[in-house]
């Protein structure tokens, strides 16, 4: 379980999320949207404790995340960010048992049974089991993009943090991605994952976490949320809200309808 | 790591150890030298050419290519920048400039080592400092500050050689510069072995994170990887085999910086086979170089560093400049 309590960022000093609270359960998948620059990543990254919170507390199970030692911390939560790195001759597989480091004590660097299971297990789940051996470098981005999604599953954690993961990927993969984190927040795993569409949201997610106005505006079911109006003056824009056969709502942005600027800066805060 | 090229690099060390202990001014036979290693305490000559001057040169010469090589991997690693070598860190800059000054200064012959390696470890603390930032380091700062005072200093070393022109010592302090194991013995070998060893256990620490840090900074701190700690680990080992080759060999150049880059190439980048087919490969490399320093022209000796540079550089540049397919075949293994 993770509970942040008013919680602050700061990036370079420039304040970009205040008064954040929430609670999100295991077996929750949890879905941040909000615009570009509005501090999801930073959140992400702050929630796996790559990033000093400016205030407030976060826990993870009763404990505060700032508090466990960086080991203790990759044991419980992974975070998969879709930035890239320059990888010289790094065979897929290879870059994937990067995510077994908290799994072994700093002397201990050859690969055990169980590790060499949980890397050809997370490279299943994201279809990439046939390009194990091919030189990372050679790979498309959303090949890519997959096997970074392996390396925070090989972690085998309760929590997975993903920094829009499907960007990159193709509709088809798109969606076996979302189905393969609904599944694992089915089966108990707490999944928090930053996503530009809010129909991929609207779709997969339990609950969706809206950031605008530098902090969170709302977490909530998808239903409620994509008929919030706030929506449309957090990303300046008129969206026409769709019911669809199965019932829920989907969201599209009404051509040539844009919120003028002062809409959006009196927008309401949570 | 492949079993044939384990099985290689496992032959490589002991191979050129012998051939080392071979040759040399006075030509030996394979008969003579087992003989002279199976009676250590023998009285004789041939004793004295293999246990007083060819056994510690090899030894010597083994441990500053094992040292450097290390060095270079665990800071390439580190900064993820395959320019980057043992001397980044102002290390040898700074031990330059220290035993210019002494020298100079005509400080004993015997003091001379402990002076380099404290202001070798000096000077790149001093860098670690400047490149500072939070617990951490900031690696643009490293490299920026490890380059601007290496440059200092050896603006210091070119004055002292400027001043030294009228007295004997410009010469000695020359020769130090180019590397040369000439004149080293069992002695120094045993003065720098406990710094050896501190900064050999320290590469093996890092071998995990090095491992991580292939992925990024940010990827290696969320898979548990304290960053932090990892650079102030692999700071102070590699300044520790850094400064200690220093001190037995001078200024050599090339193996830390060309080493890594062969090995990467022969072994793949995971550290754990990366770091000890460093070692092999530098101390196979250093121990064959010596021994043709000092019998190409003997009696006179070549500078190890020179003669690494002029042999090193162009095969180097072959086998990164060859055909991109037969590169990348290599690449995949």
């Amino acid at each position: 379980m993770i509970e942040l309590h008013d919680v602050a960022l700061d990036v370079g000093g420039h304040p970009l999320l205040s008064r954040v609270s929430a609670r999100i359960e295991a077996g929750e998948l949890v879905v941040v949207i909000g615009p570009n620059g509005v501090g999801k990543t930073t959140l992400l990254r702050a929630l796996a404790g790559v990033h000093h919170a400016a205030g407030g507390t976060m826990r993870v199970d009763g404990i505060a995340i700032g508090a466990m030692t960086a080991f203790e911390r990759a044991r419980r939560i992974a975070l998969v960010t879709s930035d890239d790195v320059l990888l010289d001759a790094l065979a897929v597989r290879d870059v994937v048992a990067i995510g077994r480091f908290p799994h072994h004590r700093w002397w201990q660097w050859r690969s055990r049974e169980d590790d060499d299971t949980a890397v050809v297990r997370a490279l299943e789940a994201v279809g990439m089991s046939d390009f194990a051996e091919r030189l990372f470098a050679s790979l498309s981005s959303g090949e890519r993009q997959r096997v970074w999604i392996a390396l925070g599953l090989a972690q085998e954690t309760p929590i997975l943090l993903l920094d829009e993961p499907t960007s990159h990927l193709d509709l088809r993969v798109a969606h076996e991605i979302l189905a393969l984190l609904r599944e694992l927040a089915s089966s108990g795993k707490l999944v928090v994952c930053a996503l530009h569409d809010i129909n991929e949201a609207a779709a997969y997610a339990d609950r969706i976490a809206l950031l605008g106005n530098k902090t969170m505006l709302a977490i909530e079911p998808p239903e409620s949320l994509l008929n919030d109006r706030r929506l449309d003056s957090v990303y300046g824009i008129t969206m026409e809200r769709i019911r669809i056969a199965s019932g829920g709502v989907r969201i599209y942005a009404k051509d040539g309808r844009w919120v003028s600027r002062e809409r959006r800066s009196r927008a309401p805060n949570g | 790591m492949k079993p044939l090229a384990a099985f290689a690099l496992a032959v490589l060390v002991p191979a050129a150890a012998a051939a080392s202990l071979l040759v040399g001014g006075t030509p030996l036979s394979v008969a003579q030298v087992a003989g002279a290693l199976a009676h250590p305490h023998r009285d004789d000559t041939l004793n004295v050419i293999i246990w007083q001057l060819r056994l510690p040169r090899v030894c010597i010469a083994a441990t500053v290519g094992a040292a450097l090589a290390l060095c270079g991997a665990m800071l390439q690693g580190m900064l993820r920048n395959p320019l980057a070598d043992p001397y980044l860190t102002g290390v040898s800059a700074g031990a330059a400039a220290a035993i210019a000054v002494a020298m100079l200064a005509g400080a004993s012959a015997a003091a001379i080592p402990a002076i380099g390696f404290v202001a070798g470890l000096g000077a790149a603390l001093l860098v670690a400092t400047l490149a500072r930032r939070g617990s951490g380091i900031d690696l643009n700062r490293l490299i920026l500050a490890g380059v601007s005072l290496s440059t200092l200093f050896a603006a210091i070393v070119t004055l002292a050689v400027v001043r030294a022109q009228s007295s004997n010592y410009a010469g000695t302090i020359v020769a130090w510069l180019a590397g040369s194991i000439a004149g080293r013995g069992w002695h120094d070998l045993l003065t720098t072995a406990p710094y050896l060893a501190a900064g050999g256990f320290l590469a093996v620490l890092s071998i995990a994170p090095l491992n991580a840090l292939r992925i990024g900074d940010l990827r290696a701190r969320a898979v548990g990887v304290d960053v932090e700690r990892a650079q102030w680990l692999i700071l102070a080992g590699s300044s520790l085999l850094a400064a200690s080759s220093v001190v037995l060999a001078g200024l050599v150049g090339f193996i830390g910086l060309i080493v890594p880059h062969l090995a990467r190439r022969i072994v793949g980048s995971n550290a754990g086979a990366l770091l000890p087919a460093c070692a092999a490969i530098g101390a196979a490399l250093c121990m064959l170089a010596d021994a043709v320093c000092r019998s190409i022209v003997a009696p006179a000796e070549l500078p190890i560093g020179v003669l690494l540079a002029f042999i090193g550089v162009p095969t180097f540049l072959y086998l990164y400049l060859r055909p991109a397919a037969a590169a990348a075949r290599t690449a995949r293994r």
